[in-house]
C-alpha cells in the first residue's frame, strides 16, 4: 500500500541522489509497482528535512489543511494533513497508520473534482471532495462541515488542476523558469530527436526519396512537421496539390524505410472521396510514385485502420477510402480498429473492474467484458500485418485512418518498433515517440485534456496509453528484446498527465514551436536520461539475433497490464523477483570481470618484469 | 498474426488427404511418390523389445491447427500435411514421416528428445479421445457438431461403420494429432484399420494388459547418488519424523501388524504398507477406529512444523455417519499429540471441487487448448478469458492454493491441521503437498519434491491408475480425474510467484505430467502399493521409478529441469535482498563448499536411530512462502497447455529467453570464477573481452572443441560437423541460440555449440550451489 502510495516528488535533489546511488539502489527504485512520480530517495530526504515531501523547482504551497480525512479504499479512513501546491496534492496521515498513508498526486492527473455531501449530510466522512484521476484511481477526502475547510481546497484544486480553464499556465512553465539554465545539448531531452539525423540513419535522402521543407511555415499542413521525406518523383508544387485531396492536408509522408528492400511505411489521412466518389489524378499518381520507389514489389498495400463500415460511413462526411478501381495496383485492407470513443469507453470499464476493488470470482470475464484486450489485440494484429507486408512481402504500405493522427500513429509506431531494433533501445523509443506521435500531430492536448476541466470532452481518449500498452504486450512476449523496462513505460504514462514536462503539451509541432516549449519547459527525456539506470532492462540482450519481432496477436497471450492498471491496489504484488536476481548476477559478473582484469594486469606486468619473451607465447 | 483476426478469409479446409498428384513433385525424382506402399518400408517405427506392431497404414499428419498461411497463398494441403507411416503398437501410436530427401525437410524433432518416443509418437496411455471423421468425399472440419460425420471412439470400442477419412486423437497431455487417410474407394480402409487397432489397444480393460508387463528390460538404478526418499520403508518415515521433530507419533508397518497379515482379517483394511499414527494410540485401537473410515484412512501423520502436525484423514463410511463418536475419538488422539492440544479441522470435501468437477473443468479447459480447426481457435479466442473462467480450471487451482495457505498458516501458528476428505487420497494429496512446499524449502528442491510426491502421492496411495485412466473399464471414466495435474499447475503458480525459491523448472513439471503416461515407469501406474506389489510378484513387472530421469532423457535435456533463478540458501532477511556485493568478497570455493556439503548432509543423511528421536526439527522456520491465490494473481501455464499449438509459438520469444539469458549469465560467472581460482585465463567468457576490450588470444579451435567435449558427457554425439561461424568474421558465439517460446518442446531449429557451453557451465554453477551464497558466508 504505502509503496504504491508513498509517492513523493522526484526533484532535482532526489534525482541527484538517485543518480549517485543508482548502482546500489536501482534495485529498489526500479520497483515496477511504485509510481515513477516519486522515488524512495525522495521520501528519505523529505523525512530527514522534516518536510512532507521535496518541492520541485517552482513549486509553491497554495493551501494546507490539517484536519482532513482521506477515505482510503484499502486501509480505511486516515486522518491527516493535506497540502496543495501549484503542482501536487499531498496527503499524509498523522496517526493511526504505520506506515503512514501517503497520497501524492500531480494535479495534472486530476480529471474531475466534485463536492460530495452538503451542510446537512450526516454520517462519518460523508462531506468532502471526490477526485477522479486520469491514472485509474479516485480519491476521496472528508472534511468537517463546521470549519469550512472544503471550500478553499476545492477552489485551489480547481484553479491549479485546470489552469487553462481559469486563465492560468501549466506547471511545466513555472517549473522550467525556476529550474535555472537549460541543460547542455548532450543532456537536453529536446535534442533527442533530430528529424534530419533520424532520416539519415535510415539512409534518406537516397535515389528514390528526398527531403523537403515545403512545410517550413506549417502552411501546407498545420499538423505535420516541417521536415518530410517524400518520393523523389514528386515536386513541391505537386505535393501541394496532393495535400488538397487528403483530409486536413495530411498527405502521405515517409515514416520508415526498410534498410535492404527499400519497402516503406508511409502515413497519411483519408482521401476526400466523399459520396460522389471524387478522384484525384494527383493523389493516384502520388501513390504510384510511392509504389515505384520500391522496386521489389509491383503492389502497394493501403492499410486502413478502421472497420470497413466506418470507412464507408466517412464518405458521407466527405472522406472515405481509396477504391481499388481508381488506384492502380493497390490493395486495401481494413483492420477493424475502433475509434477513440469506443476506446475511451473500454478503458472506463477497465477502471471499473480494477478500482478500487476487484471481484475475484468474476475477474476474467470482467476483463473480457471491457473489450480492452480485444482492442489491444486488434492493434497488435494490425501492426504484425504491416510487418508481414514490409518484411516478408517487401511491399510498401500506406497507413491511414480518418485523420491519421490516432490509430495511424499507433500502427506506424508499433510496426516500426517491431521492424527496427533501434526503436527498442531507450533513446530510440524516445525518438519514435517524438517522431510518430509528437511531430506528426497526435493531439495530446485534446486527448488528455491537460489543465482543462471539461472532463467529459468527447475528444479525450487513451490512444497513446493504448500504444504504450501494446509495447508492453510485445515486451512480455519478447522479454529480452527491449533495452528499457516496464518502469520506463510507466514513467512515460505518469508524465503524460503530470504536466511537469513540456513533452506532451499542445497538439502539434506548430503549436509547440509557437510556444517555444524547447526553451520554456523541460523535456521528459532530459529527466529520464538523467537517471538512465533505473529504466534499463537487465534482461536486454544487445546481441539478440532477432531484428524483426512477430508477436502473436491472440487473446491467449494478450494480458491485462496489472502493473499499470491495478497498481494502486496494494494486494497486487509486482512480479519482479527475476528482475532483481538478474541485476544481482550482472553486478557479480561485472565485479568478477574487474577482478580478472586486475589480476591479469598484475600478472602480465610481473611477467614483463621477469621475462619479456613469455608474453609473446599464448597463455595456457 | 493478421490471419487470426481475419475471419473473412476462406479458411475452409477439406479433410481429404491430398491425392498424389497434389504433392509438388521434386525435380528429377518422380519415382518416390507414395501411390503404392512401395517406399513405406523405409518408414519403420522404432520398436522397444517386446513391442509389437498391431496395425500400420499410410497416413497424412496434419498440423494441430495450421499456422498462419502467408498472405495471398492458398491453403496448400500438401504443404501442411506430412506423409508417412502410422502404426499402432502395444505401447504407442507412432507416426514416421516418409521423406525422400532428408536434408530438404525441416527438422521434425523437438529439442527435448525422449529416449522412448519420437516427436510424433504418443503412448497409448496418453490417448484420451479418438474422433473418427467419415464420409466419402469432403468433410469440413468446421462442422464440429458434425453429427454422424464425427464420432467419438471410446471404451465401448465402437468403430464407425462408414469409411473413415480422418482421425483426431486428443491426448491427456493436451496434444491433438490429426491424421487423414488416402481416399481411394477401391483401396483398403486404412482409417478403419487404425481405428479398430486403437479401439482394441488404447482402452485396456485390465491393468495387466499394459505394455509395462511386456517390457522386461532389466533396470539398473542410477538413483543411488540422489537422495529421493521413496517412503517404501519404515525408516524413510522415521527419518521424516526426526527431521520434523515430531515426537508424539510412531511409524507402523503393515507387515509387522499380525492383524494385517491374517488372511481373514487383512481384507477388512486397505492400509498402505507404512503409516504414521499417534504414539498415544495402540496399533490395535487404531485399526479398530480405522474401519469406520473410507479406505481405512484414519488420521495419518504426514508432516510436522514446530509442534504442529499435518494430518490426513478420510471421512466416515456412510454406515457409520450417524455415529460421529469414532471421528471425535480419532481427532482427540491427534489433539493429544499437539502440546497445546490445538487442532484445526479443514474439511476439504465442502471447500474443494469433487474429482468429477476437476475432470469436467479439465475437459473444458483442454478443449480450449486443443482446437481442431482455425475457426474453432478464433471462436474460442474471441471470448477467451470468459471461456477460461467458465472452465473453472483456474478457479480450482485458486482454491487449492487458498486452502493450502490456510493449512500452512495454521501450522505456522503452531496449530495442528487435519485435512479431511472423503477417501483422503485425492485432494488431500494436493493440499497436503502444497502446504509442505509452502512451508519447507526442502520440497522446493528436485530431490525434495520427488520425495514429497513419493510420500504424499505414491506411498499414501493416490489412485493414479484410475484417475489417469490407465485402465478403461465400463464405469472407469467416471472416476477419471487429473488430480495430479491440478497439483502440478498449483506448483507452477508458486514457481511463477517465487521463481528464485525453486530448484526445479517449469520444464520439469511439464515433463513430469508427460511421464504419467509412460507405462514403462511404475511410479504413476498403480492405485495402491498392494497392486504394485502384486504386479511385481505375479506379473513379473520391472519396477522403474520415473525419478531416474536418465532412463528417459540425455543430460542435455535434464539440464532444463533445473531452474536458473534458484538461490539455494538465500538469506531470509528482507533488507539484504538488494545489498550490493562488497568488493573482494569472492571466497575460495573449497572452504565454502565443505560447509555447504556439511549442511546438506545434516539434512539428508542423518543416521537413523529410532531410540534417539531428536526433540527439535531441523526445518528452517523462516523460509515459508506467502503465495497469492486469487484468480487475479494466477496465470495460464502456457508451456504445458499451449505447446502443441504451433500457431501460438513465439519465435525467438517467450520465457525461455529469460531462462537462457540467465544460464548464460551463470555460465559467464562460473567461467570467471574458475579463471580466478585456477589463475588460468584460457576459457574466459566472451563478455570479458567485450567489456575490457582486451584482445582475445587465438586459441586453436580443435583444442577448444576437444576440451569441451571432454567436459560434457553424453552430448558430443550431437555435435554438428561444422564449426561455429566465428571463422567468417561473424561472431556467432555472441548470439543467444535461437529458441522459441515452447523451448525445449519446440521443434529444434538447430542448436549451437554456444548453447551446450552455456548449459554445461551454468549447470555446474547450479549444482555446486550459488556463488552468491559463498559471498554471503564471507
Amino acid at each position: 500500500m504505502d509503496k504504491a502510495e508513498t509517492l513523493d516528488a522526484s526533484n532535482s535533489l532526489a534525482d541527484k541522489i538517485a543518480t549517485k546511488n543508482a548502482s546500489t539502489n536501482s534495485l529498489d527504485t526500479a520497483d515496477s509497482k511504485s509510481s515513477s512520480i516519486g522515488s524512495k530517495q525522495g521520501v528519505d530526504v523529505g523525512a530527514a528535512r522534516d518536510t512532507p515531501f521535496v518541492y520541485l523547482d517552482g513549486e509553491e504551497d497554495q493551501d494546507l489543511k490539517n484536519d482532513v480525512t482521506y477515505v482510503c479504499p484499502f486501509r480505511g479512513p486516515a486522518f491527516g494533513a493535506l497540502t496543495i501546491t501549484n503542482y501536487r496534492l499531498y496527503f499524509r496521515s498523522l496517526r493511526d497508520h504505520d506506515p503512514p498513508v501517503v497520497v501524492d498526486v500531480p494535479l495534472g492527473v486530476i480529471a474531475r473534482v466534485e463536492k460530495i455531501g452538503g451542510a446537512t449530510s450526516r454520517g462519518e466522512n460523508s462531506y468532502g471532495i471526490e477526485i477522479f484521476c486520469k491514472d485509474m484511481r479516485n480519491l476521496r477526502f472528508a472534511h468537517k462541515q463546521q470549519n469550512h475547510s472544503r471550500r478553499t481546497v476545492f477552489e485551489k484544486l480547481q484553479s491549479y488542476a485546470f489552469p487553462l480553464s481559469f486563465s492560468g499556465r501549466l506547471f511545466a512553465f513555472a517549473h522550467a523558469a525556476a529550474s535555472g539554465p537549460s541543460p547542455s545539448p548532450a543532456e537536453n531531452g529536446w535534442a533527442v530527436y533530430e528529424p534530419l539525423a533520424e532520416l539519415r540513419r535510415m539512409g534518406v535522402p537516397n535515389d528514390m526519396w528526398r527531403i523537403t521543407k515545403l512545410n517550413e511555415a506549417y502552411s501546407v499542413c498545420d499538423s505535420y512537421p516541417v521536415v518530410w521525406a517524400v518520393p523523389k518523383a514528386a515536386s513541391d508544387e505537386f505535393l501541394r496539390r496532393v495535400a488538397q485531396f487528403r483530409s486536413r492536408c495530411r498527405l502521405p509522408v515517409l515514416s520508415w524505410i526498410h534498410p535492404r528492400s527499400q519497402a516503406t511505411i508511409t502515413r497519411c489521412s483519408q482521401p476526400l472521396v466523399g459520396v460522389g466518389g471524387k478522384r484525384s489524378a494527383d493523389d493516384e499518381l502520388y501513390l504510384s510514385y510511392i509504389m515505384e520507389a520500391n522496386v521489389q514489389s509491383d503492389k502497394l498495400a493501403i492499410i486502413d485502420a478502421r472497420p470497413s463500415a466506418n470507412a464507408i460511413a466517412n464518405k458521407a462526411k466527405g472522406g472515405g477510402y481509396e477504391s481499388e478501381e481508381a488506384y492502380k495496383n493497390v490493395e486495401i485492407h481494413f483492420l477493424d480498429i475502433h475509434n477513440i470513443h469506443v476506446m475511451r469507453e473500454s478503458l472506463r470499464k477497465v477502471k471499473e473492474a480494477c478500482y478500487p476493488t476487484i471481484d475475484d470470482s468474476k475477474w476474467l470475464s470482467a476483463i473480457d467484458g471491457t473489450l480492452w484486450l480485444k482492442h489491444i489485440k486488434c492493434i497488435l494484429a494490425g501492426a504484425v500485418r504491416i510487418v508481414d507486408k514490409v518484411e516478408t512481402m517487401s511491399t510498401s504500405v500506406v497507413v491511414h485512418c480518418s485523420d491519421g493522427w490516432d490509430r495511424t500513429a499507433q500502427l506506424t509506431a508499433l510496426s516500426m518498433l517491431l521492424l527496427d531494433p533501434y526503436y527498442r533501445t531507450l533513446r530510440g523509443f524516445e525518438v519514435l515517440i517524438e517522431k510518430e506521435w509528437l511531430s506528426f500531430g497526435h493531439k495530446f492536448q485534446q486527448r488528455i485534456g491537460h489543465g482543462d476541466n471539461r472532463h467529459s470532452d468527447a475528444d479525450r481518449s487513451p490512444v497513446f496509453l493504448q500504444f504504450i500498452d501494446c509495447v508492453w504486450q510485445v515486451s512480455q512476449q519478447f522479454p529480452n528484446a527491449f533495452e528499457f523496462n516496464e518502469h520506463f513505460l510507466i514513467t512515460i504514462i505518469d508524465h503524460l498527465y503530470s504536466c511537469r514536462f513540456g513533452t506532451f503539451l499542445y497538439n502539434t509541432e506548430a503549436e509547440r514551436v509557437a510556444e517555444d516549449l524547447k526553451h520554456k519547459t523541460v523535456s521528459l527525456w532530459t529527466y529520464i536520461n538523467g537517471s538512465l539506470n533505473q529504466y534499463l532492462n537487465p534482461l536486454a540482450f544487445s546481441h539478440g539475433a532477432q531484428t524483426v519481432l512477430r508477436p502473436i496477436a491472440s487473446m491467449r497471450y494478450v494480458k491485462l497490464w496489472k502493473g499499470l492498471y491495478c497498481r494502486w491496489n496494494p494486494s497486487i504484488r509486482p512480479q519482479n523477483r527475476i528482475y532483481h536476481r538478474t541485476r544481482e548476477l550482472l553486478a557479480l559478473q561485472d565485479q568478477l570481470i574487474k577482478q580478472v582484469s586486475d589480476l591479469r594486469m598484475k600478472t602480465s606486468s610481473r611477467q614483463t618484469a621477469q621475462t619479456s619473451t613469455r608474453l609473446a607465447s599464448p597463455m595456457h | 498474426m493478421a490471419s487470426i483476426s481475419d475471419r473473412k478469409r476462406n479458411t475452409f479446409l477439406s479433410y481429404v488427404a491430398p491425392s498424389p498428384g497434389d504433392i509438388p513433385r521434386q525435380e528429377g525424382s518422380d519415382d518416390w511418390l507414395p501411390t503404392e506402399l512401395r517406399d513405406l518400408h523405409l518408414a519403420k517405427p522404432r520398436l522397444l523389445p517386446n513391442e509389437l506392431v498391431v496395425a500400420s497404414a499410410p497416413a497424412y499428419l496434419f498440423s494441430a491447427i495450421l499456422p498462419a498461411p502467408t498472405e495471398g497463398s492458398e491453403l496448400d494441403m500438401s504443404r501442411q500435411a506430412i506423409f508417412g507411416l502410422l502404426s499402432v503398437t502395444n505401447f504407442k501410436m507412432a507416426f514416421v514421416p516418409l521423406q525422400r530427401h532428408k536434408q530438404e525437410t525441416p527438422p521434425q524433432e523437438s529439442y527435448q528428445e525422449h529416449l522412448y518416443l519420437q516427436r510424433n509418437d504418443v503412448t497409448l496411455n496418453n490417448i484420451d479421445y479418438v474422433y473418427q471423421l467419415a464420409e466419402g468425399g469432403r468433410v469440413s472440419v468446421s462442422a464440429l457438431s458434425g453429427g454422424n460425420r464425427r464420432k467419438k471412439l471410446d471404451a465401448q470400442q465402437k468403430v464407425m461403420s462408414s469409411r473413415i477419412t480422418a482421425l483426431h486423437i486428443i491426448c491427456k497431455n493436451f496434444r491433438l494429432l490429426k491424421f487423414a487417410f488416402q481416399n481411394s474407394r477401391s483401396g483398403p480402409d486404412y482409417g478403419k484399420l487404425i481405428a479398430s487397432a486403437l479401439a482394441r489397444f488404447a482402452y485396456p480393460s485390465r491393468h495387466d494388459l499394459s505394455f509395462a508387463y511386456c517390457y522386461r528390460e532389466p533396470y539398473y538404478s542410477m538413483l543411488g547418488k540422489s537422495s529421493v526418499t521413496m517412503y517404501s520403508t519404515k525408516n524413510d518415515w522415521a527419518r521424516e519424523l526426526i527431521r520434523c521433530g515430531s515426537n508424539e507419533w510412531q511409524v507402523v508397518s503393515a507387515d509387522s501388524v499380525p492383524q494385517l497379515q491374517n488372511v481373514l482379517q487383512a481384507p477388512k483394511y486397505t492400509l498402505p504398507p507404512h503409516f504414521v499414527i499417534p504414539k498415544c494410540c495402540t496399533v490395535e485401537r487404531f485399526l479398530d477406529l480405522s474401519r469406520a473410515f473410507y479406505d481405512s484412512r484414519a488420521a495419518f501423520w504426514v508432516y510436522g512444523y514446530g509442534n504442529a502436525s499435518l494430518v490426513r484423514l478420510a471421512e466416515l463410511k456412510p454406515a457409520m455417519q450417524q455415529d460421529t463418536k469414532v471421528e471425535n475419538v480419532t481427532l482427540e488422539l491427534v489433539r493429544k499429540c499437539d502440546p497445546r492440544h490445538a487442532l484445526k479441522l479443514l474439511q476439504l470435501t465442502d471447500r474443494l471441487p469433487s474429482i468429477q468437477d476437476v475432470q469436467r473443468a479439465y475437459l473444458k479447459f483442454r478443449r480450449l487448448c486443443t482446437p481442431e480447426s482455425p475457426q474453432e481457435f478464433l471462436v474460442q479466442d474471441s471470448k477467451f478469458l470468459s471461456n477460461v473462467e467458465k472452465s473453472n480450471w483456474l478457479f480450482y487451482v485458486s482454491l487449492c492454493l487458498r486452502y493450502s495457505c490456510e493449512a500452512a498458516e495454521s501450522l505456522r501458528s503452531g496449530t495442528t491441521c487435519v485435512l479431511q476428505e472423503t477417501n483422503g487420497r485425492d485432494l488431500c494429496c494436493i493440499i497436503s503437498s502444497l502446504t509442505q512446499i509452502i512451508l519447507d524449502p526442502l520440497f522446493r528442491t528436485i530431490d525434495g519434491f520427488q520425495s514429497l510426491v513419493q510420500k504424499e502421492w505414491v506411498s499414501l496411495e493416490h489412485p493414479f491408475q484410475t484417475r489417469l485412466g490407465h485402465v478403461r473399464g465400463d464405469a472407469a471414466e467416471e472416476d477419471e480425474s487429473p488430480v495430479f495435474l491440478l497439483f502440478l499447475d498449483s506448483v507452477w503458480q508458486l514457481l511463477q510467484q517465487f521463481p528464485d525459491e525453486f530448484e526445479y523448472s517449469q520444464t520439469y513439471l511439464t515433463t513430469l505430467w508427460d511421464s504419467c503416461f509412460l507405462p514403462i515407469f511404475d511410479t504413476f501406474q498403480f492405485d495402491t502399493e498392494a497392486d504394485r506389489a502384486r504386479a511385481v510378484n505375479f506379473g513379473n513387472l520391472v519396477l522403474r521409478p520415473v525419478w531416474d530421469w536418465g532412463e528417459q532423457f540425455a543430460e542435455k535435456d535434464k539440464v532444463f529441469f533445473t531452474n536458473p533463478f534458484y538461490q539455494r540458501q538465500r538469506q531470509e532477511q528482507q533488507n539484504r535482498r538488494s545489498v550490493a556485493i562488497p568488493a573482494g568478497a569472492v571466497m575460495l570455493p573449497g572452504l565454502a563448499q565443505i560447509s555447504s556439503i556439511k549442511q546438506g548432509q545434516q539434512q539428508r543423511f542423518t543416521t537413523i536411530n529410532p531410540q534417539l528421536f531428536v526433540t527439535s526439527s531441523t526445518i528452517p522456520k523462516d523460509r515459508f512462502l506467502e503465495p497469492q491465490h486469487r484468480m487475479v494473481d494466477l496465470a495460464i501455464w502456457e508451456q504445458c497447455y499451449y505447446r502443441w499449438m504451433p500457431i501460438l509459438e513465439i519465435k525467438h520469444g517467450g520465457f525461455p529467453q529469460i531462462d537462457l539469458n540467465h544460464r548464460l549469465l551463470l555460465s559467464n560467472i562460473a567461467k570467471l570464477q574458475r579463471c580466478l581460482e585456477l589463475q588460468d585465463f584460457e576459457d574466459l567468457p566472451d563478455i570479458y573481452y567485450e567489456r575490457t576490450c582486451e584482445k582475445r588470444p587465438l586459441i586453436d579451435n580443435t583444442t577448444r572443441r576437444r576440451n569441451s567435449i571432454e567436459m560434457i558427457d553424453g552430448v558430443e554425439r550431437r555435435r554438428k560437423s561444422s564449426l561455429p561461424a566465428t571463422l567468417n568474421g561473424f561472431n556467432s558465439s555472441k548470439l543467444l541460440p535461437e529458441i522459441s517460446s515452447f523451448f525445449p518442446f519446440s521443434i529444434n531449429t538447430g542448436e549451437s555449440e554456444q548453447l551446450i557451453d552455456i548449459l554445461t557451465n551454468s549447470n555446474e554453477f547450479l549444482l555446486e550451489g550459488s556463488f552468491m551464497e559463498r559471498l554471503s558466508i564471507a
